[in-house]
């Protein structure tokens, strides 16, 4: 699911549709993803915000169902400028999001695991630093393939 | 034996990994538990053999059993703190 083709570094965006919009653009053209998965997405987010609190750096996680998805895939981006997401769970607070993890997830039941490994660097706050750090798309993808094989 | 369910968006992502983590602290803690993660759709049929709903989704309705926030598990800010609060509720 990981892969440095789908590492973007200080990606710009209007606000929080447009860069949801963006990446959803990017998993599409790449073939991962179907046309209907950026409405998915965009919908999904005001329902069920992903804005995590994190120490570090805070992330957002936007995914959506399956049945949109063609091919696994995480596709990271740090931000140019934060961007608000409403957090998960309350969906009440603003989170300044500076790293989006965006989940094409296909087959729930295989890649959990694959999934947990990456939740979990969301409570390292040294590997966000790290990551947020990082001047290339390989540095991100050297960090990331450590913590996730 | 205690049920703590949890429930998220898609029931793909978050959910599992909350229940996975809270399954990992139980057993840890010695406390006897099974952690059922579904999407918020499933919610309704699975919460009445529930103890504890943990919740990473927002939701106005009261099920009527302890609710406390899973989002804790997934960023490990007050993690502990939640799990005390947990093994407190399962105790009771």
């Amino acid at each position: 699911m990981l892969d440095k083709e789908l590492i973007y570094l200080d990606l710009e965006a209007k606000d929080r549709e447009d860069l949801l919009s963006q990446l959803s653009d990017i998993l599409y053209e790449k073939g991962y993803v179907k046309s209907s998965f950026k409405q998915a997405i965009l919908d999904r987010e005001k329902v069920f915000p992903t804005g995590l609190p994190t120490l570090g750096v805070k992330v957002a996680l936007p995914h959506t169902d399956p049945e949109h998805v063609l091919k696994p895939a995480i596709l990271v981006s740090t931000l140019k400028k934060p961007i608000k997401f409403k957090e998960m769970g309350s969906g009440v607070n603003d989170i300044d999001v500076e790293m989006v993890f965006m989940l094409a997830v296909k087959d729930p039941a295989y890649q959990v695991k694959l999934l947990q490994k990456l939740i979990s660097i969301f409570s390292k706050e040294n590997v966000l630093l790290s990551l947020k750090e990082c001047e290339d798309a390989q540095c991100v993808y050297n960090i990331l393939y450590g913590e996730l094989y | 034996m205690k049920t703590i369910i949890v429930a998220c968006g898609s029931g793909v992502a978050t959910s599992q990994t909350v229940a996975s983590k809270v399954d990992k602290l139980c057993k840890e803690r010695k406390i006897p538990a099974k952690v059922m993660a579904v999407d918020i759709k499933s919610l309704e049929q699975n919460i009445r053999i529930a103890d504890v709903y943990i919740s990473i989704a927002p939701s106005n309705k009261d099920y009527g059993i302890p609710t406390i926030s899973g989002i804790p598990f997934l960023t490990g800010v007050g993690m502990e703190e939640t799990m005390d609060q947990l093994e407190e509720i399962l105790k009771k």
